[in-house]
């Protein structure tokens, strides 16, 4: 039961990923594949705040969010004036560049070893120790992130978006400025990207540096581009699939590069078979 | 202090524009950016530490084995991945995250049969290097830096010189044009992803002689690839020996007065400079800037 109750709040985060990385890949049409790098910019900050200053998780979650926000304003500001393959490669270079400051400050991150020890959340001096209490923590945040979304998408705000990615220079030529509201895409996905990372991080109580390039990515192609639901129902089968390796006695040094090795392969034969996914309302052109 | 960073600048360079001429070669024939490389590069390392550690075969032999088996891993690529895609005409995103499955899934093949420690193909105490110019260069260096020199020259005289390097830039230049020629683009595709996926295979054994080997070093070598190539000019092959070059002594000169670990963050300083500054860099021509 604890099991599964733990499934079911890392496939919770996984939605809150996939579904900020949905609106700058499926909703604005950006191939952006350096989401991890936002959720462990969150992750790392409110982290670090919580062990070296003793700060609560809960202003750490919105620090977190906040930094991961403005990490995507820097990434953000040059890569939304490349396009195609560019944009794909400038924020693919973005997760190698975060990996790479996470593995190599030690003095901040303690590089490779990770950082052990990141204390939980706590309601009023109780602390969320029982697992189906942070189920519930991680839910409240999945709806809010759900109810966001919705409201982005169907709003005019939303529409600009699905016009930008069907056609970019239509959209401009109605005197949209593009790149803005390019750049607030950015902003807003690394923002919740950064409330995953976090919430990851003080439910686990241990992170490191790990080169995260296309779980989500796929999760977003795998339930359908310019889909809510079909990102909900992607994070969930594809964190509930790997599992079931585990289910059958693999031991996890194992079951884990598996488990990528799924995720590699489902990527190519989706992009050979069914580029738009299951739901999907848009492929790339 | 300066002479050596030079120096180690020369020969990251000399690796890197192995990894970018490879790349360019690929590139100029598919157009797009084909992230597997970084991949085939890391397979050539362990090919090299199979062949010699674990079957304890002769070094020469094993390294000429080792850039075969690369070479069949970049165009078993291509015909398991690539070509379906290309008859279904396939837009270049789709290669892009096609070729990224791939660099996942063998990637972590590699770590599921021989883990996610690094090795090391060294055997033996290390032996002290020449000195040079106020400089030091092992002699596994000096290995690298001829390797590299004479492939570029192989290569360029091969691209210029013979028919099938004429028909590739053929391809390269106007592919239908070319068909109507007689030239067989797959036959043509073929060939890059065997030269271009060799020139990975190369660079992944020689850099496995100098330093350790773990799953993950194709992801920031392929970036200091498609970043020297995209810095010489995408699809110019002079361009990709330059970039990497200019990229190898741009990291090492950086790191004089920071920390070491800051080098792929200068690499990608340099490629967002490019892109927004001059996106066709140093050697590419106007025509390509449309498409960034």
């Amino acid at each position: 039961m604890e099991y599964l109750l733990h499934i079911l709040i890392i496939a919770g985060i996984y939605i809150i990923l996939t579904l900020s990385l949905n609106l700058i890949v499926g909703y604005t049409g950006l191939p952006a594949l350096g989401h991890a790098a936002f959720s462990c910019i969150g992750a790392y900050t409110s982290s670090l705040l919580a062990l070296n200053m003793g700060m609560s998780p809960w202003i750490g979650l919105l620090i977190g969010a906040c930094v991961a926000a403005f990490s995507g304003v820097v990434i953000g500001y040059p890569a939304v004036r490349l396009k195609g393959d560019y944009l794909a490669l400038a924020t693919f270079g973005l997760g190698v560049i975060v990996y790479s400051i996470a593995k190599n400050w030690v003095s901040l991150t303690r590089g490779p070893m990770g950082l052990p020890g990141i204390p939980g959340f706590s309601i009023l001096g109780f602390g969320l120790s029982e697992i189906w209490s942070y189920l519930l923590l991680v839910s409240v945040f999945v709806i809010l992130t759900i109810f966001v979304i919705k409201r982005i998408v169907s709003s005019p705000f939303g529409r600009i978006l699905k016009s930008i990615r069907e056609d970019e220079i239509a959209s401009e030529s109605l005197g949209k400025d593009t790149t803005k509201y390019k750049l607030l895409v950015f902003i807003i996905g690394a923002f919740f990207a950064g409330i995953a990372g976090s919430l990851y991080a003080h439910y686990i109580t241990f992170i490191d540096p790990v080169m995260e390039a296309i779980t989500i990515l796929l999760m977003v192609i795998f339930g359908g581009m310019g889909s809510i639901s079909g990102s909900v129902v992607g994070a969930v089968i594809l964190v509930v699939l790997p599992e079931l390796l585990r289910f059958i006695g693999m031991p996890s040094s194992i079951a884990a590069p598996m488990r990528q090795m799924i995720y590699g392969l489902l990527l190519v034969v989706l992009m050979v078979k069914r580029p738009q996914g299951i739901m999907g309302a848009y492929r790339f052109k | 202090m300066l002479n050596q960073l030079l120096l180690n600048g020369i020969i990251a360079g000399s690796i890197y524009a192995l990894i970018a001429i490879g790349f360019t070669v690929i590139y100029r024939t598919v157009k797009f950016f084909h992230f597997a490389h970084g991949i085939v590069y890391t397979a050539g390392a362990y090919f090299a530490y199979t062949l010699i550690i674990s079957l304890h075969l002769n070094f020469a032999l094993s390294f000429f084995l080792a850039i075969a088996l690369a070479a069949i891993l970049g165009v078993a690529i291509d015909r398991l991945v690539y070509y379906p895609l290309r008859q279904q005409k396939a837009s270049n995103l789709i290669f892009l995250l096609a070729s990224f499955g791939v660099v996942i899934f063998i990637q972590n093949l590699i770590q599921l049969i021989y883990g996610a420690q690094i090795l090391t193909i060294r055997t033996g105490p290390i032996k002290e290097g020449h000195h040079f110019l106020g400089a030091v260069i092992t002699d596994i260096q000096i290995l690298i830096l001829a390797v590299s020199i004479i492939l570029m020259i192989f290569l360029w005289l091969f691209i210029q010189k013979t028919k099938l390097g004429k028909a590739m830039r053929a391809v390269s230049d106007d592919p239908i044009a070319a068909n109507v020629v007689g030239i067989n683009p797959e036959r043509i595709i073929l060939t890059s992803f065997a030269i271009g996926s060799a020139l990975a295979g190369v660079a992944g054994i020689l850099i496995s002689f100098e330093t350790n080997i773990e799953p993950t070093m194709g992801f920031s070598a392929l970036l200091k690839g498609i970043i020297a190539s995209i810095i010489g000019g995408i699809g110019s092959i002079p361009g990709a020996v330059l970039g990497g070059f200019f990229l190898g002594l741009a990291e090492n000169l950086g790191i004089w007065k920071i920390s070491a670990g800051w080098k792929d963050c200068i690499a990608f300083a340099i490629l967002i400079i490019f892109l927004l500054l001059r996106p066709r860099g140093i050697l590419g021509n106007k025509t390509e800037k449309k498409t960034i």
